[in-house]
């Protein structure tokens, strides 16, 4: 990198020449080097899902490492990167979500709640004695008061935007690119969206698709939603569910493979 | 890098030795001497679109009337309003203080604050500083999610939404009044004439309730105020 | 060495907190005293408290704010001249009924405080603004300052009328009084308030409402003070406008003995001493200036 060497990269309440932040843009390449994370806004609800790789094969993964939490009853968050930096996200989150029902006896907005972990994930940014966080954050949230769910994702540098469909990781050029072919978007294409029961699916087969074999740890699949189905609470989805879209994901993979060899021999 | 919306207490310790030499008991202790009082008739009824709210307007200071015409119904935001009884400095500073809450929350939100928030509000700050208030207030408004709602917060700092409420001292002479006359979906005008009906029976009986009978009425459309004066009661010496 | 070391031992080691002590004894003197005839005094002294009548009201073109000027220690005139409108901005004043102290201190308080809030936002003040900051200071002490305000003054929105109680508590009025003399002056101001007075109409039923309170309430008296703050900013002071006490002519009528009316000479001179004072002169000195070299 062009920075190193030069003295501006040290920290990160110190602009370079050109006006960048080199500590905000080596925290997002922490996250670029992490397992694949995507969220999806679908007609009746949102999936979340992140690519766990297991460092270790004596690992008890389903219980450790969790990169999807629960917030509150009606919003959950996807994190990538460091993953003990992202659980520092999630824990101001819960204290957000805690305190805003607290004192105004509501549950917190998907906005109010994304626009509060992004002022904390900036503000250390902004200090010379603080360090950015390397983790990117997915938050899917329902509003009981507009009856409305949202898909917002945190960047390290303290950005937010809101999504109808997300990606951060490893794979997220190209998940992002898959995840485009579908039907998220109201303002683009024709038809019903998808539902979260495809969305599952879908997401499966973008992450199988992403995962090379040979190259790659082997990992395990984390995917959450909360939609209409689960009373729009944020729950992990079924073993089962994920394991037959799972299922589905590699014969799908494995038929295009084919028709693609196919089409080489013709 | 605080996170928490701090909400002020005030600390402040009760002596039982002092306050028995004093004659003060747990009931009276919240009375301070030649402290105003708002010696009181308020209620709100929820209607079909909205909500009315109606207050008397006398403010006392023991015997004597420290102002006949005062307004005990304040605005919290747009379409939230609050009636109040008890001590007349506790409630002004605690409408102030969910006024501003409700202000900063409508800011972040960048949407119509609900009425039960609002309620929460006032009852956190009414509850949390329970020894040092006296204070009881109805909270009724209009907002997109609930329609018109009504919410009462008596002395202790409970919280309870119901379709209708009455407060203050005045209150007591008209329980049998509104139970027996209020019905489920009023209309708007249903609404107003019990309100006004029932106050000016308190106010004819209750000592600390008099002079004119203040009313809001709040829709989607916005908020009217108006009064009765005096001698226009439906019920009361001058009206009959 | 030893023989000045004491340690306190654990048995003989004073309790800490507070100590309430005084409190029982000062309420054992109190209830004690007062039934027996001993010289112990029967209640703590108090603070000069203006047992007052001060009155305001909006006329046509602004706002007239009246006081007495007799200030009390329980049943002596402390003060037979004192002044209770309080200047809080050039076009706010405020009238203070209570503890003396309280009442100037606050004001002068809320006065410095708009003054500021001028210079920062330059802009002229409003009355509201003085109306918040005062009760939020009245309610923060819980009426433990015994200060009851009439507020009045004149801004962009117009003439404006606040009463502010000890607590906190404040309503805004077309007229109002307050102060022991209270009672007797709202009597004048039932009778004879109209919306859109004159000008003179005014003035004068705000001196008739303070005479109220001067003949009728013990607490007030002496003189009448005036201030009528108008639309356009200015602002007339009616400093002892009425003065129904005025005792100098009589005085004047007293022969007074000789004893008290001394000629200047009456003092015999017995002797006259000069003495130079002592020490502390100042030295003169001449210093050669030397040129340094450089």
């Amino acid at each position: 990198m062009a920075s190193s060497g030069s003295g501006y990269d040290l920290s990160s309440s110190t602009f370079s020449p050109d006006g960048r932040i080199f500590q905000i843009e080596y925290a997002s390449k922490a996250v670029e080097n992490a397992g694949t994370a995507l969220g999806l806004r679908c007609r009746d609800g949102i999936v979340l899902c992140v690519e766990k790789p297991l460092v270790h094969k004596m690992l008890v993964s389903e219980t450790t490492g969790r990169r999807i939490h629960t917030v509150d009853s009606h919003s959950g968050v996807a994190i990538t990167g460091f993953v003990s930096d992202g659980r520092q996200i999630v824990g101001r989150a819960r204290d957000e979500a805690a305190n805003y029902l607290e004192t105004y006896g509501t549950t917190i907005p998907p906005e109010v709640l994304t626009s509060r972990i992004s002022s904390y994930v900036h503000y250390f940014t902004l200090h010379g004695a603080l360090r950015p966080f390397g983790a990117s954050t997915l938050v899917a949230a329902y509003d009981p008061g507009t009856k409305e769910h949202s898909l917002h994702m945190v960047e390290p540098s303290g950005v937010s935007y809101e999504y109808y469909g997300c990606s951060a990781g490893r794979g997220r050029q190209s998940a992002r690119t898959e995840m485009e072919k579908l039907a998220i978007n109201p303002k683009q294409g024709e038809g019903e969206l998808i539902d979260v029961q495809e969305a599952v699916k879908q997401l499966a087969k973008i992450i199988y698709t992403l995962y090379d074999e040979s190259k790659d740890k082997p990992f395990e699949l984390e995917m959450s939603w909360l939609c209409e189905g689960s009373g729009w609470r944020h729950e992990g989805v079924p073993k089962d569910v994920i394991a037959s879209a799972v299922e589905w994901a590699k014969k799908e993979i494995e038929e295009a493979e084919e028709e693609d060899d196919d089409e080489m021999e013709e | 890098m605080s996170y928490s919306t701090a909400l002020p207490t005030h600390h402040q310790t009760h002596n039982p030795l002092t306050d028995a030499y004093h004659g003060k008991s747990a009931e009276t202790r919240h009375l301070k001497p030649n402290e105003l009082s708002t010696g009181t008739t308020i209620m709100a009824i929820a209607f079909s679109s909205g909500v009315v709210l109606c207050a008397d307007s006398r403010v006392s200071t023991g015997t004597y009337i420290a102002n006949r015409a005062s307004d005990k119904i304040s605005q919290l935001h747009d379409h939230i309003w609050c009636c109040r009884s008890g001590s007349a400095a506790d409630t002004q500073a605690l409408t102030d203080y969910v006024r501003h809450y409700l202000g900063q929350l409508a800011v972040e939100t960048g949407r119509v604050p609900e009425v039960k928030v609002a309620a929460h509000l006032m009852r956190r700050l009414c509850y949390e500083n329970k020894d040092n208030l006296m204070a009881g207030v109805i909270v009724g408004g209009w907002d997109p999610v609930e329609g018109g709602s009504v919410y009462n917060i008596p002395l202790g700092g409970a919280c309870m939404s119901m379709p209708f409420a009455i407060g203050g001292s005045g209150s007591t002479y008209i329980y049998g009044l509104v139970d027996s006359e209020f019905k489920e979906g009023m209309t708007k005008e249903e609404a107003v004439a019990l309100c006004k009906k029932a106050v000016s029976h308190a106010m004819s009986r209750d000592g600390s309730s008099g002079g004119i009978i203040r009313t809001c009425v709040v829709t989607g459309d916005g908020c009217e105020r108006e009064y009765v004066s005096g001698n226009r009661l439906p019920y009361g010496p001058a009206g009959w | 060495m030893s023989e000045f070391t004491l340690a306190p031992t654990a048995s003989t080691a004073a309790p800490t907190g507070f100590s309430f002590d005084l409190t029982h004894r000062n309420a054992l003197i109190e209830s004690s005293s007062s039934t027996s005839s001993s010289n112990i005094p029967a209640k703590l002294p108090k603070a000069l408290k203006t047992g007052t009548t001060i009155v305001g009201l909006v006329y046509k073109n602004g706002i007239v704010l009246g006081a007495d000027t007799r200030s009390t220690n329980d049943t002596t005139v402390a003060d037979k001249n004192c002044q209770k409108i309080h200047y809080i901005a050039p076009n706010i004043y405020c009238c203070g009924a209570g503890t003396a102290a309280d009442t100037e201190k606050t004001t002068d308080a809320i006065s410095s405080q708009m003054e500021l809030l001028r210079l920062n936002t330059h802009s002229e003040s409003r009355v509201v603004t003085a109306c918040t900051l005062l009760k939020r200071m009245l309610f923060r002490y819980q009426g433990y300052i015994s200060a009851a305000l009439i507020l009045g003054g004149c801004d962009v929105d117009g003439p404006h009328l606040y009463q502010i109680y000890p607590h906190g508590s404040t309503g805004k009025l077309p007229f109002t009084t307050m102060g022991s003399g209270s009672l007797a002056a709202i009597a004048v101001f039932e009778e004879g308030y109209k919306d859109d007075l004159e000008e003179g109409e005014a003035v004068e039923l705000v001196k008739r409402a303070i005479l109220a309170g001067v003949w009728n309430d013990l607490g007030s008296g002496s003189n009448v003070d005036t201030c009528v703050i108008r639309m356009d900013g200015s602002v007339e002071h009616g400093r002892n406008c009425v003065m129904p006490n005025e005792v100098g002519e009589l005085r004047k009528k007293v022969r007074r003995s000789d004893v008290l009316n001394m000629r200047s000479g009456t003092t015999a001179v017995l002797g006259e001493t000069f003495r130079k004072r002592m020490g502390g002169g100042v030295t003169l000195e001449d210093v050669v200036v030397t040129e340094m070299e450089t």
